[in-house]
């Protein structure tokens, strides 16, 4: 109890007395955080929005002869050498064209003496949901286009093959930040508290000579590190709940393209940064006094 | 067995102590010296005799070349750095430099002191003023330590060194900068810690603090003990030590 009575008041002062190198460091320990926690929230939220789509993705591949049951299991073998997916589904031309009935509902009048089989028949393939595959989907067409009997193949619209780019554009950006976090938050909190102990050597020394422990010195130090990532955390993070708050304001009005779910981070994200961003800083004190404080 | 005739236990043991500072300044050579529980003994020679650097040797501020030191139970060699805090708070030291921080108040420069071994805040603002008026400082408490005179603080640092009540304290040339009253304060001090039972090591030029003494004298010349006078008995009457104080003082 009285040890950490002490430890906090001598890491508060010491906070006091250096407010400049304290504020430098916070601003940045801020700053990264924020851009760090930018990107990841686009990247949720663009993964959150692509797994929607993914729901009612499929590759549709037409065919000019329905195949039986043994030219299934070679195209069913065939596909499924390019890339695992959730299910292949074949549809004969009498299927496609109930579909296409149900579909029309009460207009389906018009398909009077339309014959049965003037649909094609096809294979309709759904990728399996996660971002790799889906990423791929290009290509997967192009290879589906290459087996033999296919007339052509369809999938979703142009852009889903651009926005799963995107997602694995953000995924590296996201990770680079994250880098940038780390290196920066350490390195700032291992530079003020360099100076630090270098501005209070007599200090600590005397410390040591008047019978303190080596944890009663140091333990202040690595509070401060743990407060600086913490307050620094909470800044960047509010600094990104005004920016999502203005954005959101600014497609809010009344003739808004709203924004499908974009929603801010939840409790345990903002408490996840908080805390790495935390023990992120109590590394970088830690390894400033391994290097800087001789006892 | 009849406990008083077995020797008081010994606080202070030097056994064959060498110290040569890098590259070969020889400070202390082959000194033996042992101190009891509760003694007064006052260190004398000339500037440069290696009587700041025994007492070093005995905080543990330097590790002796050669030899052995214990001190209060602790083989103060072999102490590991985790546990050097231990004797630390054993062995209160008034350093020839005083060791202040200039920038903080006169309190908290004995505070520190007493914060390191997790004294309550009202008990260290009591020993505070206690020590504060038994060395005439009681005006000074909020003065930053820079801002005092050298006599002032000496007297700052001879407080933060028996604030916690040290069994044992290493005063180094406590009185050098005082005049006869004060130092009579500083001495009444050390009498009374004596009293509680403290061990004290008193290094010093003043001939007015061991001249007449009832406390061991030991002087030291060129880092070897040169002469000791008995452990009862008054250092004047000590016939071999007078050409050496001679020395000292012309
Ligand atoms: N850190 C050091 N490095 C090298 N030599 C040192 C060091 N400290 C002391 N010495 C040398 O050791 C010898 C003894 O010094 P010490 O300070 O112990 O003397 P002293 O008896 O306390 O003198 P004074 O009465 O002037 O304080 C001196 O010759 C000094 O130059
Ligand atoms: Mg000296």
């Amino acid at each position: 109890m009285r040890f950490w009575a002490v430890v906090i008041r001598h890491a508060c002062r010491n906070m006091l007395l250096t407010w400049k190198s304290q504020g430098m460091t916070l601003f940045t320990v801020s700053l990264s955080v924020l851009i760090f926690s930018f990107f990841y929230l686009v990247y949720v939220n663009a993964l959150h929005i692509g797994e929607q789509l993914g729901d009612d993705l499929r590759l549709v591949v037409y065919l000019d002869e329905a195949p039986p049951s043994p030219l299934q299991e070679e195209y069913r073998r065939k596909i499924l050498k390019f890339d695992q997916v959730e299910r292949i589904e074949f549809i004969s031309r009498e299927q496609a064209f109930k579909r296409f009935e149900h579909i029309l509902g009460p207009g389906s009048d018009v398909l009077t003496g339309v014959p049965t089989d003037f649909l094609p028949a096809s294979i309709e393939v759904y990728p399996v949901r996660t971002l790799d595959s889906l990423s791929r989907i290009k290509r997967f067409s192009d290879y589906l286009q290459t087996l033999p009997g296919v007339l052509k193949v369809q999938y979703g619209k142009e852009w889903i093959e651009r926005f799963y780019a995107f997602i694995q554009l953000m995924r590296v950006i996201t990770l680079l930040s994250g880098s940038l976090l780390i290196m920066t938050t350490t390195f700032m909190v291992a530079h003020t508290i360099r100076l630090t102990l270098f501005a209070r050597q007599q200090e600590l020394e005397l410390l040591r000579l008047v019978g303190a422990t080596n944890n009663y010195i140091r333990t202040p130090f690595l509070l401060e590190g743990a407060l600086q990532g913490g307050i620094g955390a909470c800044g960047g993070l509010g600094a990104l709940l005004v920016l999502y708050n203005w954005i959101s304001l600014q497609f809010a009005g009344p003739n808004a393209i709203s924004l499908p779910a974009f929603a801010f981070f939840k409790w345990p994200v903002v408490v996840a940064i908080i805390g790495l961003s935390t023990l992120l800083c109590i590394a970088g004190s830690f390894s400033a006094i391994r290097r800087f404080l001789h006892l | 067995m009849n406990p008083e005739n077995s020797p008081p236990p010994a606080m202070i043991d030097l056994i064959k102590v060498s110290k040569v500072y890098p590259p070969n300044v020889q400070a202390i050579s082959d000194v033996s010296l042992t101190i009891a529980k509760g003694e007064v003994v006052f260190l004398i020679g000339m500037s440069g005799a290696g009587k700041t650097t025994l007492l070093r040797l005995i905080s543990r501020m330097e590790k002796p070349t050669k030899g052995m030191v214990d001190v209060a139970g602790m083989d103060v060699i072999k102490l590991s750095e985790r546990d050097i805090h231990l004797l630390r708070r054993k062995v209160g030291m008034a350093h020839q430099d005083f060791k202040l921080l200039p920038e903080r108040t006169v309190a908290d420069n004995i505070a520190i002191a007493l914060e390191v071994v997790y004294c309550p805040q009202s008990l260290i603002e009591k020993r505070i003023q206690e020590l504060l008026e038994q060395l005439d400082l009681t005006k000074k408490y909020n003065t930053r330590a820079g801002e005092l005179s050298r006599g002032e603080q000496q007297r700052v640092s001879i407080a933060r060194a028996v604030a916690n009540n040290p069994e044992i304290i290493l005063a180094d040339e406590p009185t050098g900068n005082l005049d006869a009253e004060t130092t009579a304060r500083v001495m009444a001090l050390f009498e009374q810690l004596h009293r509680r039972g403290a061990t004290l090591l008193i290094a010093t030029h003043d001939r007015a603090l061991f001249h007449d003494t009832p406390h061991r004298v030991i002087e030291l010349r060129f880092g070897r003990i040169l002469s000791q006078s008995k452990t009862e008995g008054s250092y004047d009457d000590l016939g071999e030590l007078a050409p050496a104080l001679e020395e000292i003082e012309p």
